[in-house]
């Protein structure tokens, strides 16, 4: 059993080597840290509290020199770019040195199986951030059940390729030149980025769980429909949850706890930091901040407000269906509104197209044809059309529906639909073989 | 400090879960998780552990807050702090 840790270990470390030397050594030096740190502190248990803070303070501030040097103007120490998945490695290590600390899992004996966890493959570029105990506990991995995993990659490979790398040109024109267009082309980043960054980030997270899956690992979910949320706080319960429920856990929580004989003062500033710390976590940029801030203004609204939309509700539950409708309006608008300082290159840029998106409407057809001509009608149309077939088949999910069916079904009727399947997957497979694959990166692989 | 017994314990609970979650019907059960009730989020969860302590008169650790999992964890870590107190 033990050699498939050790196997686990050697692909994951395999996988990284190709693209560092260096930076896989940096990630073994911080895995011994967490792993010592921990084996410390349970051994001297009235220093725990030291050196779990300074394990936590040596692992925050190794994140932040790579935060640091990624901004530096020249930046002199090429040399030591950001190793691919820091932000989502040292994570993994800090909740474990928290987790033991609050006690809730014990010192890992197993070395390999704990680098393993740290490293492992599928998760290591983009997440979702798996807990220490949950991966844990499913180490050695069974042998069944691998191929289970391939569906998953199958559709997030779909995801990417249909539906994101389409949406991507029309996308990325508008966000490189937003001064040089009006209300109409805005409206087209504005509306279609949501949806491109959630279709390219679930990709990569079907992908993440799929491959982990071949390995024998359930990681966890990053998305839940996010866009049917009808608040904010849904809205974060339902968007790159690995992170969200990360930060409530290790960052949110204590700080509300810290605060709490403050009243709604401590509510308010834990979830504002809280929301600038998801805000730079993916960067130490203006745009990232901004885009956390204002988070932040609408989860405060949201959490100062939320007893009396409550009991207006309760007392007027006529309203219930279109308080629905409106909340998930407006929570969409909000989301979309703060994602244009999350992806436009500058401040100003965002300002700029938030308050011109109103702007020459009455051009609409020409200057969408314009923008449209220009980055491809036809990947615009499939992109849309994909989406919504997306958002159909997360609403009604056909492949759950299937499974039911598949059970009561006489023989020719699973044979179909298979070799149907079958085809379909063939013919995106010559397709995308015809394309010469994707050229747009995965957005969320960066961080 | 009074002693009370594990229904009156749960009694109280009830009780300031229905006001502070603001759900005139919740029942609790030791199984209940946060994830069952849709109005117990992460954003009021605190103000129900800080209403519990003022109703008790107890203080609760990080560590105690952090690892709670269940209701029932929760009523048993408000017994543990009942008798300690006394």
């Amino acid at each position: 059993m033990r050699w498939r840790n050790c196997f686990l270990l050697a692909v994951s470390y395999l996988f990284y080597f190709t693209w560092s030397l260096w930076a896989a050594a940096a990630l073994a030096g911080a895995t011994l840290l967490a792993f010592f740190a921990g084996k410390w502190a349970e051994e001297t248990k009235p220093r725990a509290k030291i050196t779990t803070l300074a394990a936590v303070m040596i692992l925050i501030a190794y994140l932040f020199c790579f935060k640091i040097i990624a901004i530096l103007p020249n930046n002199d120490l090429a040399g030591l770019a950001m190793p691919l998945g820091v932000s989502y490695y040292t994570f993994r290590l800090i909740s474990y040195v928290l987790d033991l600390h609050w006690g809730k899992i014990k010192p890992e004996q197993r070395l390999t199986a704990f680098a393993a966890y740290v490293a492992f493959f599928p998760q290591i570029v983009a997440g979702p951030i798996q807990r220490a105990g949950d991966f844990l506990e499913q180490v050695p991995p069974p042998r069944a059940a691998a191929l289970q995993g391939v569906p998953r990659i199958a559709w997030g490979f779909a995801k990417k390729m249909f539906v994101a790398d389409q949406l991507a040109p029309a996308v990325n024109c508008v966000f490189a030149h937003v001064r040089g267009f009006h209300g109409p082309a805005l409206m087209v980043g504005f509306y279609l980025y949501p949806l491109q960054l959630y279709v390219d980030f679930s990709a990569l997270t079907d992908i993440a769980v799929g491959t982990g899956r071949l390995f024998g690992i359930q990681g966890p979910e990053n998305f839940d429909r996010p866009f049917t949320a009808s608040n904010i706080a849904a809205y974060w319960r339902r968007w790159h949850m690995s992170l969200t429920s990360w930060l409530t856990d290790y960052l949110f929580t204590p700080l509300r706890i810290a605060t709490r004989e403050a009243g709604r003062v401590g509510l308010a500033f834990s979830i504002t930091i809280n929301m600038i710390a998801i805000g730079i976590w993916h960067g130490l940029s203006w745009g990232y901040f901004v885009f956390g801030v204002v988070h932040a203004f609408y989860l405060n609204v949201d959490a100062l407000t939320a007893k009396k939309r409550k009991s207006f509700f309760k007392a007027h539950h006529s309203l219930d269906s279109i308080g629905n409708w409106l909340g998930w309006l407006v929570t969409f608008h909000l989301v979309a509104a703060a994602l244009v300082f999350f992806r436009a290159r500058r401040v100003s840029d965002a300002i700029f197209l938030l308050s011109h998106l109103l702007s020459s409407l009455s051009d609409f057809g020409f200057e969408l044809e314009q923008l449209v001509s220009t980055t491809g009608a036809h990947a615009f149309a499939v992109g849309i059309t994909g989406y919504a077939l997306l958002e159909l088949a997360e609403r009604f999910r056909p492949d759950q529906r299937w499974m039911y069916v598949k059970a009561v079904s006489p023989r020719w009727v699973r044979w179909s639909v298979n070799s149907a399947v079958a085809t379909l997957v063939f013919i995106g497979i010559l397709m995308l073989i015809n394309e010469g694959g994707s050229k747009h990166p995965f957005l969320y692989a960066i961080y | 400090m009074e002693s009370l017994s594990t229904a009156q314990i749960v009694n109280r609970l009830t009780g300031i879960f229905r006001e502070v979650l603001d759900e005139d019907s919740l029942v609790l059960r030791d199984d209940l998780t946060a994830d069952q009730v849709e109005s117990w989020d992460s954003l009021n969860h605190i103000d129900l552990i800080v209403a519990v302590e003022r109703n008790f008169k107890i203080r609760f650790t990080t560590a105690e807050i952090t690892s709670l999992k269940n209701v029932g964890e929760l009523v048993n870590l408000v017994q543990r702090k009942l008798v300690t107190v006394v």
